[in-house]
């Protein structure tokens, strides 16, 4: 049974400062990853689209916080994990100019036992919000850690 | 991209044919702010020293192209994707090929949305990283 102060569940560990998001960047965003959907790309076909002008893609939305820093907060639960996979809802777009915020706390700790052995799973939820307060996307990272 | 009323299950999504390059995982690790302090993603021989065959995709990265595939769908259409996960079952790597693909698996009138299959195989068809996605349609 994995040993855990359940006051850590649900209790906000971390709030960034706000991180603008610059045009260029989305463009950048876009060559790595491949995105041509005129919607991030295309100016004028953004403009006549259901947005009203160039959005992120919605996946730019888990390029703000990644985890590096999440296990200075949260327990760790053993020598190494990684990065397991990630329910991401996007709530509404991301914009050029936005400013995003992101603030994290431990969703759940639960244990598994696969063919490989023990495994302890922690999910952070961050949630991040643009310059308004809007909420524009809920992250749960699911990490697994090998005890 | 079609209309909801135009969807059904089983329609598929892809194959998204395409191969990854070491310079594409190194900029993606830097748009993340990781360069520096996750070798696995830049340098082959710090990849190598964890025990993986070389540099490999970040997560993130995988769920972006399993992103894309949804948003290339959806293309100019009146719809959004809502929602994605995904499960990082294997390492990604670069420079050798591999597939993108999905298809419909559900759909909802009432909420006009429909449920994706989703995953990332590599060229001997081994799904490396699986997932799902809702996208929700205008009306």
């Amino acid at each position: 049974m994995v040993d855990f102060d359940p006051a850590i569940i649900n209790k906000t560990f971390e709030t960034t400062e706000p991180v603008e998001v610059r045009a260029d960047w989305l463009q950048h965003y876009c060559q790595v990853i491949g995105e041509t959907n005129p919607l991030y790309v295309d100016e004028d076909a953004a403009n006549k689209g259901p947005f009203g002008g160039i959005i992120a893609p919605p996946s730019y939305a888990v390029t703000f916080r990644n985890g590096r820093h999440f296990f200075e907060h949260v327990p760790r639960f053993g020598r190494r994990g990684f990065d397991a996979g990630k329910d991401v809802e996007f709530v509404a777009p991301i914009r050029p100019g936005d400013k995003i915020t992101l603030s994290s706390a431990v969703k759940e700790i639960y244990e598994k036992t696969g063919r490989s052995g023990s495994m302890v799973f922690v999910v952070i939820r961050s949630t991040l919000k643009n310059q308004k307060g809007e909420v524009v996307a809920h992250i749960d990272h699911r990490f697994m850690n090998r005890p | 991209m079609k209309n909801f009323e135009e969807i059904n299950i089983g329609d598929t999504l892809g194959p998204l044919e395409l191969t990854v390059t070491k310079q594409q995982c190194r900029d993606y690790a830097q748009i993340m702010g990781v360069a520096g302090i996750a070798g696995r993603f830049t340098d082959e021989e710090a990849a190598k020293k964890e025990g993986l065959p070389g540099i490999i995709l970040p997560g993130n990265m995988s769920l972006g192209l399993l992103a894309k595939l949804v948003t290339d769908w959806i293309g100019l259409g009146n719809a959004r994707m809502t929602r994605i996960g995904t499960t990082y079952r294997q390492p990604v790597q670069p420079d050798r090929p591999i597939t993108i693909q999905g298809f419909i698996t559900n759909t909802d009138a009432a909420e006009r949305t429909a449920e994706i299959e989703l995953w990332i195989e590599n060229e001997d068809a081994e799904r490396l990283v699986i997932g799902t996605a809702t996208v929700t349609f205008g009306k």
